[in-house]
């Protein structure tokens, strides 16, 4: 008999309780990253008189800010 | 035990079927952007799922390079003094410095956090 789908991997508890504790840090560098682009981005918008942030804006500003290598595979996302 | 739902994500790619499964929260990323200051109004549609991926990116490139400071050190553990390195190497981390800077012991996680990684062959 084949054995259940879940069966084959580790319980879901488990991999939460092992997530938890590098999460901390994780979050905490994410979230200085999205507030450093989007601040940026922001600026960009005010200066064009615009309201909203788009994608466009973030790939301009992370190719200026040194993340050009990102642009390429995020183009597909637009 | 519960399973996903059709329209999780998890199972049909996302919301257009070609953005795949986000890793990330969208609304918590939208949420963070809201956060991010005083002249952030809106926010169109695709700028969470951008960043979303963008994310992940960054997350594979601060893990490698801070495998390679951890490969220097003839160690086979990530510490968060090797997120530090990195950091530090890095001109387009400068944002980070602050956070990883030893005067704040707590800003990467206590100093019992270490990651057991596998050696992975990038060639």
């Amino acid at each position: 008999m084949l054995p259940q789908e879940q069966d084959r991997f580790l319980p879901i508890v488990n991999v939460s309780h092992i997530m938890k504790k590098v999460m901390p840090a994780n979050a905490k560098i994410l979230k200085y990253f999205i507030n450093f682009i989007t601040g940026e981005a922001s600026n960009k918008c005010q200066r064009e008189k615009r309201k909203t942030i788009n994608g466009d804006d973030l790939l301009w500003v992370m190719t200026t800010l040194g993340f050009e290598d990102y642009v390429e595979p995020l183009k597909g996302y637009l | 035990m519960r399973q996903a739902g059709a329209y999780s994500g998890l199972l049909c790619g996302g919301v257009s079927g070609r953005t795949g499964p986000h890793s990330l929260p969208l609304a918590r990323i939208k949420k963070i952007m809201k956060n991010s200051g005083e002249g952030v109004k809106m926010i169109s549609g695709e700028a969470p799922i951008i960043f979303s991926k963008a994310c992940d990116l960054f997350i594979e490139e601060l893990t490698r390079r801070s495998w390679i400071m951890a490969i220097q050190g003839k160690r086979r553990t990530l510490h968060k003094e090797d997120l530090a390195s990195a950091v530090i190497a890095t001109d387009i981390f400068d944002f980070l410095i602050t956070l990883v800077s030893n005067s704040d012991s707590h800003a990467v996680g206590g100093a019992t956090n270490v990651m057991e990684v596998e050696t992975i062959d990038y060639s």
